[in-house]
């Protein structure tokens, strides 16, 4: 069974009858491992299609869920269930409940640190004490408000004023959370969110080859959300140390946020300086200053040093670029694709930009460098209908439907390139709600535009490095 | 990726019922085991498949059946003319399944368990209109239609389906606005199938309810029914688990009688 991947979580959604013998058959190993290897921070099973389960059926699960955690130091656990479902879970595992559960996907993915929707207004209750101030700590972390209930009765009042509240989470457990280090992408930087005891543990939570990869397709600017970290030992100072001295050769720039030195020797963060590394109070620090972010290399890839160039191994394998464009578009929107002009120079848009918006994904291994398409918002959302169902004016919904597209673009790629005997991995998908943002960040490469069209819709692919 | 020429061209390539299988339905719509077994056996296809199917284990006979009369006379009217129906409904079937893992053997299984346990249903709802029996053997005509139209784009699917929780059925309706459902209806039309046959089958896809309640109620035990089937390990690793969406709220009223019935624990 293949996982659906969003905000960082993949669902598996089993439907009908789980019972020991089905459950086997519906998840296995591998089906997780691919998951997580598309950056999952949490591995969750949806119930919402089970109308029956047994303790036999979960177990197969929760065995599974182990054996993930310990290996991949990711979340794991159960959503989208009814209050029934979560009373005979509870039940079934009432002093070994180590797994997480959340009644639904929105509040799964408020406890994700990938999910890029921040600021949620949150109300929570919880019989257990400690699990409410649990979720309440990582919900803040996270950068929601939470508000915690502190009775059943609160929690009813409260829960009328529907509108005070962006989520209302009940009947929602918070197992042992996941530590690895959780991945998102935001404008042209990359965060990474490390808490608790920073130790040679690092070397194994942290993703270096996705790392290394995004350095390799332009990314410059790296920010460690550091605020729920309370110790590092020097085997972590050793590894951030090496990671900024191996990021220096492509002037990246690493940073630390929220980071206190309360129970950190300040001649860590002496030893860190001197590696180059930078520390800020607050995140906003950083994302909100335009010009400090353009100098760190997280406004615009043109303040990067080492620009690369697309090459000729890249160029060969347009053919399958292009194919795998085509196809994606022709099945999504059940069009022919028509592929109009073709040059190697920078990005040239025409027409309105303020009417187009943009997505990308890298890809990295054999090669590497990344495909861009740029649609009218019109054609977006046509091309979107397929997955959202409906036509929608929603620019937020497109542009989360369009990064779902690329990403379908990428695995494609992805396959073809492997046919090709190119072996490649891909990047978290990226958006641009306005063509302006793009263009600071590939304006100035070179790179193959296509120009294509389906039903005399016009759309561009833009490949580059 | 699925046009609604090609839709067209799958349902043009159906075969017409054979004269034989016409003949043997409607003798066994008027009760005439003997004659029917006469004419089916001239369908020698036909001979064999009803041999094999009854002396399946799922059957429960003790001795070896080898004369269509004699299968005629032990299914009654109603099973005999569902094991016909099944029949026609696997030379649909294809040669060599690529979407789901599938084969001959395991997709009469599939059948035979849906009959099995329909009967069962039945039985409980004292229903014995051979009308409704046989509507069970248009439901895995879903599975073969979804595998003739979407077998050549299985990456496409792949890639579509990891990207977002959507079924086959969805799929199809939204690129042709005809989901498979639809064209099971078209299939149970081509071949003169009662009209509640197919009207029970779209009500069993658990997205389109029917107006008649009695249809309705038994869409919802089909809808059911075959996701008690499809849930399986056999069936799980034919990758049938998910090409559809099992609708749990429209089975909700019938939930604890089925598990009762199935004796599920």
């Amino acid at each position: 069974m293949r996982a659906v991947v969003k905000n960082g979580i993949g669902i598996f959604t089993p439907q009908g009858f789980l019972d020991g013998n089905s459950a086997n058959s519906l998840l296995t190993l591998e089906d997780v491992e691919a998951t997580t290897k598309i950056n999952a921070e949490m591995v969750l099973v949806s119930l919402k299609k089970v109308v029956f389960f047994n303790r036999n059926g979960l177990d197969a699960f929760v065995k599974l869920f182990t054996k993930v955690r310990n290996k991949q130091h990711i979340t794991v656990g159960f959503c989208d269930y009814d209050y029934k479902k979560f009373t005979a879970i509870n039940k079934f595992y009432k002093n070994d409940l180590n797994f997480s559960l959340f009644k639904s996907q929105e509040i799964a993915a408020l406890f994700s640190a990938s999910y890029k929707n921040k600021n949620k207004n949150v109300l929570l209750f919880s019989q257990d004490k400690s699990q409410s101030a649990a979720m309440a700590i990582e919900l803040h972390d996270n950068g929601h408000n939470p508000v915690i209930a502190q009775t059943q009765e609160e929690f009813k009042e409260k829960s009328k004023n529907r509108e005070s509240y962006d989520v209302i989470i009940e009947d929602t457990y918070l197992g042992q959370m996941g530590q690895s280090v959780a991945t998102r992408v935001t404008g042209n930087a990359i965060i990474y969110t490390v808490s608790s005891f920073l130790d040679a543990e690092i070397g194994n939570t942290f993703n270096i080859s996705y790392h290394n990869n995004s350095l390799n397709v332009g990314f410059r600017l790296f920010i460690f959300d550091a605020y729920k970290v309370v110790s590092m030992n020097v085997h972590a100072l050793n590894f951030f140390s090496k990671l900024a001295s191996s990021g220096a050769e492509y002037n990246a720039t690493i940073c630390f946020v929220g980071m206190t030195f309360e129970k950190i020797p300040v001649s860590f963060k002496e030893t860190l300086e001197d590696s180059g590394i930078m520390f800020f109070e607050q995140m906003d620090d950083i994302l909100q200053n335009k010009e400090l972010l353009k100098d760190l290399g997280g406004g615009s890839a043109s303040s990067v040093a080492n620009k690369r160039v697309i090459n000729k191994e890249i160029v060969t394998e347009l053919p399958n670029f292009i194919e795998a464009t085509v196809n994606t578009i022709e099945m999504m929107t059940n069009s022919q694709a028509i592929k109009n002009a073709a040059k190697v120079d920078q990005i040239t848009i025409s027409g309105k930009l303020e009417d187009k918006i943009a997505s990308s994904i890298g890809f990295y291994g054999d090669i590497d460098g990344m495909v861009i398409l740029v649609f009218p918002f019109d054609i977006a959302k046509k091309a979107s209908e397929l997955l959202i169902g409906e036509a929608t004016e929603d620019t937020e919904l497109v542009l989360d439907t369009l990064a779902e597209l690329v990403n379908i673009v990428g695995g494609k790629i992805k396959s073809l390139l492997f046919e090709a005997e190119i072996s490649v991995n891909i990047t978290l998908p990226r958006t641009y709600d306005n063509v302006n943002s793009l263009l600071d960040v590939v304006g100035d490469k070179k790179g193959v535009q296509v120009d294509l069209s389906f039903d005399n819709d016009k759309f561009l692919f833009f490949l580059t490095r | 990726m699925i046009t609604n020429e090609k839709i067209n061209s799958f349902i043009e390539k159906i075969p017409p019922a054979s004269k034989v299988l016409q003949v043997t339905l409607a003798l066994l719509d008027s009760g005439e085991l003997v004659k029917a077994a006469q004419i089916a056996k001239e369908d020698l296809a036909l001979s064999s498949y009803l041999k094999s199917l009854v002396n399946k284990p799922i059957y429960g006979f003790k001795n070896q059946v080898d004369d269509v009369s004699q299968i005629f006379g032990i299914l009654g009217v109603a099973k005999s003319q569902q094991a016909v129906y099944n029949y026609m409904m696997s030379l649909l079937s294809p040669k060599k399944w690529s979407l789901f893992a599938l084969n001959q053997s395991s997709f009469h299984d599939l059948q035979d368990t849906l009959a099995i346990n329909w009967q069962k249903i039945l039985a409980h709802l004292q229903i014995t209109d051979k009308e409704i029996q046989s509507a069970i053997t248009l439901l895995p005509a879903s599975i073969i239609v979804a595998e003739a139209l979407f077998h050549e784009k299985k990456e496409d699917v792949a890639l579509l389906r990891s990207a977002s929780e959507i079924d086959l059925n969805t799929i199809l309706l939204r690129l042709c606005q005809r989901d498979l459902f639809d064209i099971c209806e078209m299939i149970a039309k081509k071949w003169e199938m009662h009209a509640h046959i197919g009207a029970i089958v779209q009500a069993a896809s658990g997205s389109k309810p029917a107006e008649d309640a009695n249809i309705d109620t038994l869409g919802k035990w089909m809808h059911l029914l075959l996701f008690f089937t499809l849930s399986q390990p056999k069936f799980i690793q034919a990758q049938l688990n998910d090409f559809i969406d099992f609708h749990i709220e429209y089975v909700d009223a019938i939930y604890e009688d089925f598990a009762q019935l199935m004796e599920i624990q």
